[in-house]
C-alpha cells in the first residue's frame, strides 16, 4: 500500500513538473507579400542550407554564427527576389519583429545576392552552441554591420510589405 | 407664507433654468486635431473605423467619468485613473465595485495615441478592445454591456449625444467603446521640464543633467563610463518605446505576464515597459505595485536584479563594476537619476481642464 502511495506521489510530481515545463516551441511566422506564408520552428529551420557569418560582439572578439540565409527563407515563401527584384518590387521591405515588440527593417535589395555580397542570416547557434534564451532561439546576424542594433534577438515574425 | 412660496418658486425656476442651460451645452463639432511635438513622431494609432471627432471626444469624456457604467453606480474609469495622479490611483492594486481588488496596478493613461498593445501583458490590440475589459470585469466595473446600454438609454443626456456623434440615438457597446477610446487618444502629455529642455525652453540643473546622462548611457567600466542604461527600454522623447521585458523583479514571477498567452518560458514575468512620463506622480510602481518610492525602484536596478531564463538581455551583465550583475550605482548617482525622473512631471497635463471630470458641471 505504502509503495503504491509513493509511486503515485512520484507520478503526480512528475506530471506537475511536466505541466510547468511543457511550454510551446518558439516559432517565426513569415507573412505579408508572400505566395506561401511560413511557420518556422527548429525542425523546419534545420531543413535549409546552413551557413556561417563571423562578427565582432560587444566583447570585441570575433564570433562565428551559424544559421540560414534570410534570402533562402524569403525565396521559399515566394518573395520577389532575384530576377523579380525590379520595378515596383524595389519598394518592398522586410520588417523583422522580436518577442519584446522591437522591430527593424531591411530593404529587399539589402538581402539579395544580385545586389550585395554582404550576408544576412537568421542564426540559431554561436560558436557551435545554441543561442542563450535571451538572444534566441533565432537572431538576425548581419555581416560587417558596425552597430549591433539590427542584429535583432528573439525573432518571432518576418513580414514583407510594400512601402506606402 | 405666500411670499416665501414666491421666493422659493423663483429659486426653483432659476435653478431649473441653469440646469437646463447646462444640459444644452453646445457640443463642439468637427475633426479633432491632435497637437504634439514633432519629435514624438507621427506613428500614431487611430483605427480607420473610429476617426477622432470633437463630438466623439466630448461624449467619450462623459462616459470615461460615468459611474452608471458600473454595477453599483459608484465606479467610473476615473476612479482608478485619476487625472491628478497622471491617471493612476495611488494604490498597489486598484479597488473596483464592491471593494474587489484588481489583479494588477493601475496604469497611467498618457500618450496612448502612440501605443499599439495595451495592458501590462499587451493582450489588447486596440483601445476599443481594451475598454470592454474594465467595463465587465467583476473586480473593476462589473456590469454587462447590455446593462450599461440599458442604463444610458434611460438617461436624458446620452441618447441625444449618441445621435450627434453617430447619426442616430442607438446606444451600443461598440459605440461606447469607440467614444471612450477617442477621449483617451487626446490625453497627450508633452510639457514636462524634459520636453521643455528638448525644445530649448528649460535649463536643467547639474543634478538633472548628470541624471539624464546616466539614464541615456550604458555602463562601460573598462572605459570608465558610468551609466544606468534606462534608455534602452524607456528611451526617446516620449520616454516610451513599445517593448515587453522581464526586468528582474523575481526569479520566478508569480504573475506569468505574457507567458499566460504565449506559453513560452522566455515570456514569464515579461511585462510592458511602462511610460516614465509623470513617474513621480504614479507611485506605487511595477505591475503589482511592490515599490512605494522611486528610491526603491532605483535600488532594484542598482542592486537587486534577479536572474532567470526570461531576464531581459539588456539587464544581463550591465554593471558599473567589472563582472557585476546589476548596475551598482553610487548614492550620489541614484539621487541624480531621480532628479532626472522628476523632470518628467507634466503639471499642465494633470490640470488640463479638457481632461477633467465633466459631470461636476453638468449633473445628469
Ligand atoms: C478598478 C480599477 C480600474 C477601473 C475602474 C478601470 N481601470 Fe483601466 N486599468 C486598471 C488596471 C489595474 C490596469 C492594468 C490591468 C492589466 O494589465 O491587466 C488598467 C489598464 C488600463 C489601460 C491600459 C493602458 C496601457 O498603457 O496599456 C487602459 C487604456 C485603461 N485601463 C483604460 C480604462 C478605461 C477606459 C476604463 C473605464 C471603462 C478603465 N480603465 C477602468 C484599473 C482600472
Ligand atoms: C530591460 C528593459 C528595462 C530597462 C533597461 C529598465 N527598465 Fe524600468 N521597467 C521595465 C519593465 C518591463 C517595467 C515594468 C515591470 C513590471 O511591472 O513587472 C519597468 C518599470 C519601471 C518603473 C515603474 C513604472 C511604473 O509605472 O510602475 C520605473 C520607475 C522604471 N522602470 C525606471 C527605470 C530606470 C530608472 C531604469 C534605469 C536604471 C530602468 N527602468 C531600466 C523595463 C526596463
Amino acid at each position: 500500500m505504502k509503495k503504491y502511495a509513493i509511486v503515485l506521489l512520484l507520478l503526480i510530481a512528475g506530471l506537475t513538473t511536466n505541466a510547468q515545463t511543457a511550454t510551446k516551441e518558439a516559432v517565426i511566422k513569415v507573412t505579408g507579400e508572400v505566395t506561401t506564408p511560413l511557420t518556422i520552428g527548429n525542425a523546419e529551420f534545420q531543413q535549409y542550407k546552413q551557413t556561417t557569418v563571423t562578427r565582432k560582439d560587444k566583447d570585441g572578439k570575433d564570433h562565428t554564427y551559424s544559421g540560414v540565409l534570410v534570402s533562402d527563407i524569403l525565396a521559399k515563401a515566394g518573395v520577389t527576389l532575384g530576377p523579380e527584384l525590379r520595378g515596383e518590387n524595389l519598394a518592398k521591405y522586410l520588417l523583422v519583429e522580436a518577442s519584446d515588440g522591437y522591430q527593424v527593417l531591411f530593404a529587399l535589395a539589402e538581402l539579395d545576392k544580385g545586389f550585395t555580397d554582404r550576408t544576412i542570416i537568421l542564426a540559431d547557434k554561436v560558436d557551435g552552441q545554441p543561442l542563450v534564451p535571451a538572444d534566441g532561439p533565432f537572431r538576425i546576424i548581419i555581416q560587417d554591420e558596425k552597430k549591433p542594433a539590427r542584429c535583432i534577438k528573439q525573432v518571432t515574425a518576418m513580414k514583407v510589405m510594400f512601402a506606402k | 407664507m405666500g411670499k416665501i412660496c414666491l421666493v422659493l418658486c423663483l429659486l426653483f425656476a432659476i435653478v431649473g433654468l441653469t440646469a437646463y442651460k447646462g444640459m444644452e451645452q453646445v457640443v463642439p463639432m468637427g475633426d479633432y486635431i491632435f497637437n504634439y511635438p514633432a519629435n514624438f513622431g507621427n506613428r500614431i494609432n487611430v483605427p480607420a473605423d473610429n476617426p477622432t471627432t470633437q463630438q466623439g471626444v466630448y461624449l467619450g469624456r462623459l462616459l470615461f467619468y460615468e459611474p452608471k457604467l458600473s454595477a453599483t453606480n459608484t465606479v467610473s474609469c476615473g476612479n482608478c485613473h485619476q487625472q491628478s495622479k497622471a491617471f493612476t490611483d495611488g494604490r498597489a492594486l486598484s479597488i473596483g465595485v464592491n471593494n474587489g481588488l484588481a489583479t494588477r496596478n493601475s496604469m497611467s493613461l498618457a500618450n496612448l495615441l502612440w501605443a499599439r498593445k495595451f495592458f501590462w501583458d499587451g493582450r489588447a490590440a486596440s483601445l476599443e478592445d481594451q475598454v470592454l475589459f474594465p467595463l465587465t470585469n467583476p473586480h473593476e466595473m462589473g456590469q454587462s454591456i447590455q446593462a450599461s446600454v440599458q442604463k444610458l438609454s434611460n438617461t436624458l443626456l446620452y441618447p441625444g449625444l449618441f445621435k450627434i456623434v453617430y447619426g442616430d440615438s442607438t446606444i451600443t457597446g461598440d459605440r461606447i467603446a469607440k467614444a471612450i477610446a477617442q477621449f483617451e487618444r487626446t490625453l497627450i502629455s508633452a510639457n514636462s521640464r524634459y520636453d521643455q529642455y528638448l525644445r530649448n525652453a528649460y535649463k536643467p540643473t547639474d543634478d538633472e543633467l548628470k541624471g539624464m546622462e546616466l539614464f541615456n548611457h550604458g555602463p562601460d567600466p573598462e572605459k570608465g563610463i558610468r551609466g544606468a542604461n534606462c534608455t534602452h527600454c524607456h528611451g526617446g522623447p516620449k520616454t516610451y518605446l513599445e517593448l515587453f521585458h522581464n526586468n528582474g523583479l523575481d526569479s520566478i514571477s508569480k504573475d506569468e505576464g505574457m507567458a499566460a498567452f504565449t506559453g513560452l518560458v522566455t515570456d514569464r514575468g515579461r511585462f510592458k515597459v511602462p511610460t516614465l512620463r509623470n513617474i513621480a506622480l504614479t507611485a506605487p510602481y511595477m505591475h503589482d505595485g511592490r515599490f512605494k518610492t522611486l528610491d526603491e525602484v532605483v535600488a532594484h536596478y542598482s542592486e537587486h536584479i534577479k536572474q532567470s531564463v526570461s531576464l531581459s538581455a539588456f539587464l544581463q551583465g550591465e554593471s558599473n563594476e567589472m563582472g557585476g550583475h546589476s548596475l551598482k550605482l553610487l548614492p550620489k548617482e541614484k539621487k541624480q537619476l531621480i532628479a532626472f525622473l522628476n523632470m518628467l512631471t507634466d503639471s499642465t497635463f494633470i490640470t488640463d481642464k479638457r481632461f477633467g471630470n465633466p459631470h461636476q458641471s453638468t449633473k445628469n
